[in-house]
C-alpha cells in the first residue's frame, strides 16, 4: 500500500505540479459552495484547500532537497507547496491529458528504434544482475553508456537518457580519479618506505661510527682530532636523516589528503547519482530508473546502495516500504517496476472497458495511466480511435465541469444526458440532485423577489433577485424578474388601466391579462382589488365548470337545471350577472332548454300584462318541463295568490 | 161533561189524523225517490261536452281573449293539483292528449260543487272565463272559474 502511495506520489510530480499546477478553489465568492469538479464517473469532488483544519499540518518530507507531494488516496487530492490539488481536476493534468488525447500514437520508426535500444539496455543490465559471470563493467557499461547517448537523440526522450549517461560517466570519472589517487597513495607508500629505510640506514651508520670514535678516544692522544671528525660526520647524517623524515611526512600527508578526497568524491558522486535516479523516477522515466539502478552497484562497488535519507523522514518510510529497513537504490528500482506494471495493467483495463462502452471508467483509468506512465510504450502507442472515443467523452466531461463552475445548471443537465448516452453506467444522480437543488433554490429566490415586488418592497426584490442570479446566473426566470422590474418602473399607466377596467367591471379582461396587471399589487389597495378580481374569476370559472359537468349528466333536465342555477346566481350577485363568460354559458343552456325557458318567460310576460290566468298556465307548463324548477314554483305561488284574492 | 167530551174528542182526533200522516209520509218518500231519479236523469240528460277547439297554447298567450262573448268552456281533465287558499281552491288539470299542459281553474269559495274533487281523478268542468279585480283596482285577466263539475 505504501508502495502504491509512493507511485501515486510520482503521479503528482509527473503532473508537473511543480511548474503549472493551480490549486483547486474553494467556494466561489458568490456564496454557496459549488463543487468545482467531479470525476470522470460523474461524482462531484469535495471542495478543497483553504480548510482551516489543514493549517498547522506538518510540512511535506523532502527527498534530496526536493519537496515530495503527498497524496491522500481517499480523496484523490495531493498536498504540495501549501496547496491542495485534485488529481482528476487539475489544470496541468487536464492539459497534459488533452494533449495526449490529441496526439497521434507514436509508432514511428524512430520511436521503435528508441524503444528497441531501451529494451536492449534493460536486457543487458538484467542479465548482468542474474549472471555472475556477466558482470556489468567494462564493455557492458560502455555499451549502456553508448546506448543511452544514442537514445538521447530521439526527441521523445527529452534527453533523459543523455542525463543518465552523463551521470554514469561522471560517477565513473570519479571512480577513475579515486583509483588514480589510490595508485598515487600506493606509490607514495613505497617512497615513504624507501625514505624511512634510508633514514634508518644512516641512523645505523651514525651509531656505528659513534661507537668506533668513542673507542678510539678512550685509547690515545689523537683523541681530540678524531672526536672532532666524528662530531662533524654525525651532524651531516643527522641533516640527511631529517630531510628523509620530512619528505616521508610530506608524502604521508599527501596520501591522507588523497584518501580524504576519495571518500568525499565518492560520497558526492553517490549523492548526485541517487538524486538523478529520484529525478528520473519523478519524471516517470521508469526504464531509465531501472537501468540506472541496475548499473548503480557496478559503478559504486563498495556494495552500499543505501539512499541518503533522514531516518525520521516520511520519505525514508516511503522508500523503505514501511518495513523499517534502510531505503536503498533497490527501493527505487522496485517502485519503478511496479509503476510500469500498474500502467500496463491500466491500459489493458482501458481496452476492456472501451469494449464494454464504460467510457467513464475507461477515461478515469486512462488519466491514471497517462499521469503515471505517459512515456511508456503501452501509453504512447494507445490507438488513435480509442483516444478519440475517450476524447469525446472527456470533452463532454470538461463542458460539464465548466458549466458547473459557471453554475449553468441547464447545460450541466444537457451534457450529463449526452454523457449518459455515451456511457450507460454514467452515474449522474449526484450531479442532477445538485443541479436540481440549485435551480429550485434560485426559483424560490425569484418567487420571493416577485412577492416582495408585489408588496412594493423594492429593497427585498433587489436582494432576492440578486440571490437568484448568484445561485443560477442563467436562470430563464430571471428574465421575468427583469420584466417585472420594468413594469414596476412603468407601473402608473398599468395602474390607471387596471382601475378603469375594475370600475368598468371588466374582471374577465383583468384575469386574462393577470400577468400584465400583477404589477399593480405593489399598491396595497389595488393589490386587494387585484386579488379580489382574480379570486372572483377563479370562483366563477370553478362554478361554471361544475355546472357544466352536472348538466352533462342529463341531456333533458340538465340544461333546465343549469339555466335556472345560472339565473339564480346572476340574480344573487351582480358580478355574476356582469360576467360575460357566465352569460355566454347561460345563453348556451338557454338554447338547450328552450321550451322550459320560453314557458318561464311567457309566464313573466303575462304577469306583467295582468294575464294571470295565462301566466299561471305558463308556469305550470314550465313545471311540467322541469319538475324541480324553483322559478316555476315561485311563479305559481305568486300568481295563485293574486287569482284567489281577486273578485270576479 | 164538556171536559170528558174534550178528552174524548181528542182521542178521536188522533185516530182520524193517522192516515193523513201516513199518506204524507208516503208522499214524501215517493217524492224523494222520484226526486233522486229525476236528478240523475236530469244530469245525464244535460250531457256536458268538452268545448272543441279550445287551444291551451292560445290561452297561455292571451287568456283575456277567452273572456269575451260565449265564455263558457267545458273541459274534460284530470286533477293534477289542488291548491286551497281560504275558501277558494285553485285546481290544475291536465287535458287528455296534451300531458305537457296544465290548465288552472279557480273554484271560488261560494261555488258549491256536488262532487268531491280528488287528485288523479277525471272530471268534466264547466267554466267561464272572467276578468277579476283586486282591491287596488288591478285587473286579473283571463281566469277560468268553475261553475259546475261532473264526474266523468
Amino acid at each position: 500500500m505504501k508502495q502504491e502511495s509512493a507511485v501515486l506520489i510520482l503521479a503528482l510530480v509527473m503532473a508537473g505540479m511543480s511548474t503549472a499546477q493551480m490549486p483547486t478553489g474553494g467556494a466561489p465568492s458568490g456564496g454557496s459552495a459549488v463543487p468545482n469538479s467531479f470525476d470522470a464517473s460523474g461524482s462531484a469532488a469535495k471542495p478543497q484547500s483553504n480548510d482551516p483544519n489543514r493549517q498547522g499540518e506538518t510540512p511535506n518530507p523532502q527527498v534530496l532537497g526536493i519537496e515530495m507531494p503527498l497524496m491522500d488516496p481517499s480523496t484523490d487530492t495531493v498536498k504540495y507547496n501549501g496547496g491542495i490539488f485534485d488529481v482528476g481536476n487539475n489544470a496541468a493534468v487536464r492539459t497534459r491529458f488533452e494533449k495526449y488525447l490529441q496526439q497521434v500514437p507514436d509508432n514511428s520508426d524512430e520511436s521503435k528504434r528508441y524503444r528497441a535500444l531501451i529494451k536492449d539496455m534493460l536486457k543487458q543490465t538484467q542479465r548482468a544482475g542474474r549472471d555472475k559471470n556477466y558482470a556489468v563493467g567494462g564493455d557492458v557499461l560502455i555499451k549502456v553508456g553508448r546506448g543511452l547517448y544514442k537514445a538521447s537523440e530521439y526527441p521523445g526522450d527529452g534527453n533523459q537518457s543523455g542525463a543518465l549517461a552523463s551521470a554514469i560517466v561522471s560517477a565513473l570519472d570519479v571512480q577513475r580519479s579515486s583509483l588514480a589517487r589510490e595508485r598515487d597513495n600506493e606509490k607514495l607508500e613505497k617512497e615513504m618506505n624507501t625514505l624511512i629505510k634510508q633514514a634508518d640506514e644512516w641512523q645505523n651508520h651514525n651509531v656505528t661510527r659513534k661507537s668506533a670514535l668513542s673507542a678510539a678516544s678512550n685509547g690515545g692522544g689523537d683523541g681530540k682530532k678524531s672526536a672532532g671528525r666524528v662530531d662533524s660526520g654525525g651532524d651531516i647524517n643527522a641533516l640527511r636523516i631529517a630531510q628523509y623524515i620530512k619528505t616521508a611526512a610530506k608524502k604521508e600527508s599527501t596520501q591522507a589528503a588523497n584518501l580524504a578526497t576519495n571518500e568525499s568524491a565518492k560520497a558526492v558522486s553517490k549523492l548526485n547519482y541517487q538524486a538523478m535516479l529520484v529525478a528520473l523516477l519523478f519524471s516517470r522515466r521508469f526504464d531509465h530508473v531501472i537501468i540506472g539502478s541496475r548499473v548503480y552497484r557496478h559503478i559504486f562497488r563498495d556494495g552500499d546502495t543505501t539512499l541518503n535519507l533522514d531516518k525520521d523522514s516520511k520519505a525514508h518510510e516511503v522508500f523503505s516500504g514501511g518495513l523499517g529497513l534502510p531505503p536503498t537504490v533497490n527501493s527505487i528500482d522496485s517502485i519503478a517496476s511496479n509503476a510500469r506494471r500498474d500502467v500496463d495493467q491500466s491500459i489493458q483495463s482501458v481496452y476492456g472497458m472501451l469494449a464494454r462502452n464504460k467510457l467513464g471508467e475507461a477515461t478515469q483509468q486512462l488519466i491514471a495511466a497517462v499521469a503515471i506512465g505517459e512515456y511508456m510504450q503501452s501509453v504512447a502507442t494507445f490507438p488513435a480511435d480509442a483516444r478519440q472515443r475517450i476524447a469525446q467523452y472527456w470533452t463532454l466531461r470538461k463542458r460539464a465541469l465548466t458549466a458547473l463552475n459557471a453554475r449553468d445548471y441547464a447545460t450541466v443537465e444537457e451534457v450529463a444526458a449526452k454523457m449518459k448516452e455515451l456511457d450507460v453506467d454514467f452515474d449522474d444522480s449526484m450531479l442532477l440532485s445538485y443541479t436540481t437543488g440549485k435551480k429550485r433554490q434560485s426559483d424560490l429566490a425569484i418567487r420571493n423577489a416577485s412577492k416582495a415586488l408585489r408588496n412594493g418592497d423594492e429593497e427585498n426584490f433587489n436582494k432576492y433577485i440578486t440571490e437568484a442570479g448568484v445561485i443560477w446566473p442563467r436562470n430563464p426566470n430571471l428574465e421575468k424578474g427583469t420584466e417585472m422590474l420594468e413594469k414596476f418602473d412603468a407601473g402608473d399607466p398599468v395602474k390607471e388601466e387596471f382601475v378603469r377596467l375594475y370600475d368598468g367591471k371588466e374582471f374577465r379582461r383583468i384575469a386574462r391579462e393577470r400577468e400584465h396587471y400583477k404589477i399593480v399589487a405593489m399598491d396595497p389597495e389595488l393589490a386587494k382589488k387585484y386579488e379580489e378580481v382574480i379570486s372572483l374569476v377563479m370562483r366563477m370559472d370553478g362554478m361554471l365548470e361544475q355546472i357544466k359537468a352536472v348538466a352533462e349528466q342529463d341531456a333533458t333536465l340538465g340544461p333546465c337545471m343549469a339555466y335556472e342555477k345560472l339565473v339564480e346566481w346572476q340574480k344573487a350577485d351582480e358580478n355574476f350577472a356582469n360576467d360575460t363568460e357566465m352569460t355566454l354559458v347561460l345563453k348556451d343552456f338557454e338554447s338547450k332548454a328552450h321550451d322550459f325557458v320560453q314557458a318561464l318567460r311567457d309566464g313573466d310576460s303575462c304577469e306583467k300584462r295582468g294575464e294571470y290566468g295565462s301566466a299561471l298556465s305558463c308556469y305550470y307548463r314550465a313545471q311540467c318541463k322541469y319538475m324541480q324548477s324553483t322559478l316555476a314554483r315561485e311563479g305559481i305561488r305568486r300568481v295563485t295568490d293574486i287569482i284567489v284574492k281577486a273578485t270576479y | 161533561m164538556a171536559r170528558r167530551a174534550r178528552k174524548g174528542s181528542k182521542k178521536k182526533g188522533k185516530q182520524n189524523l193517522m192516515p193523513v200522516f201516513i199518506g204524507i209520509g208516503a208522499i214524501v218518500v215517493l217524492a224523494l225517490i222520484l226526486g233522486s231519479g229525476v236528478l240523475k236523469k236530469g244530469s245525464a240528460a244535460r250531457g256536458l261536452e268538452p268545448t272543441p277547439n279550445f287551444r291551451i297554447a292560445e290561452y297561455r298567450q292571451d287568456g283575456s281573449r277567452f273572456a269575451s262573448s260565449g265564455n263558457v268552456y267545458v273541459f274534460d281533465g284530470r286533477v293534477e293539483n289542488i291548491e286551497t287558499v281560504g275558501n277558494a281552491r285553485l285546481v290544475s288539470i291536465s287535458i287528455p292528449d296534451n300531458p305537457d299542459e296544465r290548465l288552472p281553474l279557480l273554484v271560488p269559495g261560494d261555488v258549491k260543487l256536488r262532487v268531491n274533487l280528488t287528485r288523479g281523478d277525471r272530471f268534466i268542468f264547466e267554466t267561464t272565463c272572467r276578468t277579476g279585480k283586486m282591491g287596488d283596482g288591478k285587473q286579473v285577466k283571463g281566469v277560468l272559474i268553475v261553475k259546475n263539475v261532473e264526474t266523468k
